[in-house]
């Protein structure tokens, strides 16, 4: 077990800009490969149920950035950060650490997906 | 446990005697069935999460109430920064939207032979996996003097609702210069900040409305969750207020005097103005009658799948089950009850086994701008439940920050109620 205090918490979505700004083109978007298959999508919305405990499916989050809707590589460039810590928040550096790249790529896929109702995490 | 009559009984056999001779006929005719006991955080993720995976089950979701109103938050409410109705959430969405029959009474038992849900009405609920979230008990016979009569006068506000709304009136109505005393309880109990939560939330009510008064903590532990974060915060906010006092001083709460609302423990007896009783706790009660429950008080599950290690075909999530290093929490109860669900979806549908993912983060206000927050991943396995990774807010983080993690606490409960109930 791994105990650490840290002063990481969520950002808003101001610095939120400034990241992807700076990020690094997504490297785990797995590119050509198709996850649109039935077996890639539940496995997809099985990832998401996760997610979906601070980040709401219809996009209309509240000071948590939205991420339904929004493109695949921004997605997998943001949870990078998280996972690096270039970009600080307790509960996604935690909860990426727990997810493969795979795990990363294909709930991003899903995610990208659903409804377009916003555009910016 | 039910007792089955004869014309029960032999009806159930007889079904039992024909199913195996016509399985085809019986798949084809009827949809798996599902019944989920308990609408609280547990019960309703998994309801809500078994319908919408579009797996052709037939879902019901059997609760009592007609709303819920959420524990979690409700510190808020008694500071007065919140309303009661704000924390309350009804069903319609998941009946209207995902197609669960919403049964409104109470279950009685469950008969894990005949795979049977029995209704107060009389009504019979067949299932082919049935889940029970009955979240807690209260161990009243643990305090001498404390009993369900008793909370109407001392009450736990450990359920919320007319408890949380009975304690808010003692609080606006108790003089200022008075003594508020909160026994807190032992290990393990639903969420392990709030009591402390509670002391600093109501610390800040009375900084502005009655700030002569005190707030006494009584706890059966010699300490708690996020102590030193709770104790910088209460030097910080509410300098000689909140005094808290460790089981090695107070030696358990032994007994309540609930005319002279008094609190007795083996160091001394304490008068109160206004007493919060929060005792000792177990899984609820229909999770004692249906034979879930172990020597802890507590419900063994499968660790992967949430099923009981007692009874099987019945799932358990939640507070009332003994879930490794998992913190009662409403997060870990949704983070449980999700894995659940694909483990039946799995075992009725036989999709793809999931590999499960479990998560908790609490966010814990110390004032109305003040909060702090943990994150946890954990690792299951057959055997248990790890924490595998965790993170927790430090003493000395700036103001800023913690004004932001109140911000992100008041959209995580939009957010997370949307799960569970939207």
């Amino acid at each position: 077990m791994a105990l650490r205090r840290t002063p990481l918490s969520f950002l808003g979505a101001q610095r939120t800009r400034q990241i992807f700004a700076l990020a690094i083109t997504a490297t785990l978007a797995g590119l050509g490969v198709d996850r649109s298959s039935a077996r890639d999508i539940e496995r997809g919305a099985r990832l998401a149920a996760a997610c979906a405990s601070c980040h709401r499916l219809d996009g209309r989050d509240t000071a948590i950035p939205p991420i339904a809707g929004v493109d695949q590589d921004k997605l997998v460039s943001a949870m990078q950060a998280f996972k690096s810590g270039k970009r600080p928040s307790q509960m996604m550096y935690i909860m990426v650490r727990s997810l493969t790249d795979e795990e990363v790529a294909t709930v991003a896929h899903y995610f990208s997906t659903l409804g377009k109702e916003t555009t910016q995490p | 446990m039910n007792r089955w009559t004869r014309r029960e009984f032999t009806h159930l056999a007889g079904a039992a005697c024909l199913a195996p001779f016509s399985p085809r006929v019986a798949r084809a005719q009827a949809k798996a069935r599902v019944v989920v006991v308990g609408g609280g955080v547990g019960g309703a993720t998994v309801a809500k999460y078994l319908a919408a995976s579009k797996k052709g089950l037939d879902v019901t979701l059997v609760e009592p109430k007609p709303s819920y109103t959420t524990c979690f938050f409700s510190n808020l409410y008694l500071a007065g920064l919140r309303s009661l109705e704000s924390l309350t959430h009804s069903y319609e969405t998941l009946a209207q939207k995902y197609g669960i029959t919403v049964i409104h009474d109470m279950a009685e038992a469950v008969d894990p032979v005949a795979k049977i849900v029995v209704l107060k009405n009389g009504t019979k609920l067949a299932y082919d996996r049935a889940v029970i979230a009955p979240g807690i008990a209260f161990r009243y016979s643990d305090i001498e003097g404390y009993d369900e009569a008793g909370t109407q006068s001392l009450p736990h506000a450990w359920n919320a609702g007319p408890q949380t709304k009975l304690l808010r009136e003692q609080l606006e109505s108790m003089e200022d210069g008075g003594v508020f005393v909160i026994t807190a309880p032992p290990n393990p109990f639903r969420c392990p900040p709030g009591p402390y939560e509670r002391a600093s939330l109501i610390a800040y009510y009375f900084k502005q409305f009655k700030p002569r008064a005190k707030i006494l903590i009584l706890d059966a532990k010699d300490s708690f969750f996020e102590q030193d974060l709770f104790q910088d915060g209460w030097s910080r906010h509410y300098p000689g207020m909140i005094e808290w006092l460790p089981g090695q001083f107070t030696g358990g709460i032994k007994a309540v005097d609930v005319k002279g609302r008094a609190v007795k423990t083996a160091g001394g007896t304490f008068k109160a103005a206004v007493a919060n009783i929060i005792p000792p706790q177990m899984a609820g009660e229909l999770a004692q009658r249906a034979g879930l429950v172990d020597q802890s008080g507590w419900c063994p599950i499968d660790p992967l799948t949430f099923e009981s290690k007692l009874q099987p075909g019945i799932h358990v999530v939640g507070d009332a089950t003994s879930a490794g290093d998992m913190p009662k929490s409403a997060f870990v109860t949704n983070s449980q009850a999700k894995v659940c669900a694909f483990a039946i979806a799995t075992a009725l549908t036989g999709s793809e086994a999931a590999e499960p993912h479990l998560f908790n983060t609490c966010f814990t206000f110390l004032a109305a701008h003040d909060a702090v927050s943990d994150a946890i991943s954990f690792k299951a396995t057959a055997e248990t439940i790890k924490i595998s990774e965790i993170l927790l807010s430090a003493v000395g983080e700036d103001a800023e920050l913690r004004r932001q993690v109140v911000r992100t606490a008041n959209g995580w409960y939009d957010a997370f109620t949307h799960d569970v109930f939207g």
